[in-house]
């Protein structure tokens, strides 16, 4: 027996038995049944499996829809309408909001208490007045007087910073600067302090 | 709507769907005796030898508890099989793990044995019955879904969660493996 070559016809065998096939579908299987034997052969193990179908008991109906809860009571636990899920979610972007914003404004007012106590107070007159010498014009070299950086306070670690911005500074006012810093008390620990806000440009 | 075979205009799964969430309870004794038997057909062909009424029972209970996730995009049946099928996999992981805990008895193999000879009446049966216990779990799946329910590749794919390609080469190495047997009993 000749093994069948036409594999759209085999494919069909099942939909033939189940009488799925359309008019012309059906009459070009059944021309091709016809004359191959070996389609011939699938065919009736297909009938065969299909009238022998493994016994299955009868199932009562009655008893498996008593088992299935009314609608109503399944529904409104599984979605909730479009505009609910809408209004939720501006609800948690407005907290998100106010949660970030009062975080912020928090960890501002955290540094102003620091910032209002004398030690700091002083700092921005004591420190402003280097940088005078980088003023554009200015030839001679200021001599930074002892009284403006004294050593026995501490300055901030953010206060240095003012000093890293010293390029226009001369010779002499850095080496002043270096001597009045090695006066300095040590820095604090590891932990950051909050930042200080050090009035730039016009007050220098 | 479809003609019944009595003339009256058979109402669609859609619309008995719709009914049952209108809340007409008639709607879901319709759906259940439509599609009941044919679920416990495949649960039986698929190799369910005991608890196949519970089976039917329980996938009817889920699809009804999720049925606002059907959209129609299958057929109804093709969605309860793809249901039914999963509670057969549970099922059979949940054996599995018990014959790793309890040891099988000798009773076991008896009570089985006794169960399968009085749900297999026919010679004709015993022979298909045999032919199918030689194919792997998804070639008989597939067959059985193909030739016993006579779904497309394409719900076949679905039910079995694979693509319709793959379903095609399942089917024609069942059909083979289940010729030969045949041929040689």
């Amino acid at each position: 027996m000749n093994k069948c070559t036409d594999s759209d016809v085999q494919e069909m065998l099942p939909d033939l038995l189940h009488r799925a096939l359309a008019e012309g579908e059906r009459l070009r299987v059944e021309e091709h049944l016809a004359t191959c034997e070996s389609c011939q052969e699938d065919l009736d193990v297909l009938r065969t499996v299909k009238s022998a179908a493994v016994f299955a008991p009868s199932i009562d109906v009655d008893r498996v829809v008593r088992q299935i809860p009314p609608y109503r009571t399944i529904v409104p636990a599984v979605e909730r309408p479009a505009r609910t899920r809408v209004v939720s979610w501006l609800v948690a972007a407005s907290l998100a909001i106010v949660v970030l914003g009062g975080g912020s404004v928090l960890l501002q007012s955290n540094g102003s208490p620091a910032s209002n106590s004398p030690r700091y107070q002083q700092l921005p007159n004591r420190i402003a007045k280097a940088p005078e010498a980088t003023k554009p014009g200015s030839t001679e070299p200021v001599v930074v007087p002892m009284a403006v950086v004294q050593p026995s306070i501490a300055p901030h670690p953010h206060a240095l910073a003012l000093a890293a911005d010293a390029d226009g500074l001369s010779d002499g006012s850095l080496v002043q600067l270096m001597n009045d810093m090695d006066g300095f008390d040590a820095l604090p620990g590891s932990e950051l302090d909050p930042v200080i806000s050090v009035d730039s440009g016009d007050s220098l | 709507m479809t003609p019944s075979p009595e003339g009256r205009p058979q109402e669609t799964d859609m619309e008995l769907i719709n009914r049952w969430r209108a809340g007409d309870g008639r709607a879901a004794t319709r759906l259940v005796g439509r599609h009941s038997q044919a679920l416990a057909r495949f649960a039986a062909s698929a190799g369910e030898r005991e608890g196949i009424e519970e089976l039917v029972q329980d996938t009817f209970v889920r699809a009804f508890a999720s049925l606002d996730s059907f959209r129609g995009a299958s057929t109804l049946r093709t969605w309860l099989f793809t249901i039914e099928r999963r509670l057969m996999l549970d099922r059979r992981r949940a054996e599995r793990r018990s014959r790793e805990t309890v040891p099988v008895e000798e009773t076991d193999h008896v009570s089985e044995y006794g169960a399968l000879d009085g749900l297999i009446a026919e010679e004709a049966q015993e022979r298909v019955r045999k032919s199918l216990d030689a194919l792997s779990p998804t070639q008989r799946e597939v067959f059985t879904l193909r030739v016993q329910q006579g779904l497309s590749y394409k719900e076949i794919a679905e039910v079995v969660g694979s693509t319709e390609g793959a379903a095609r080469v399942h089917y024609h190495n069942a059909i083979k493996t289940v010729k030969e047997f045949l041929k040689d009993e």
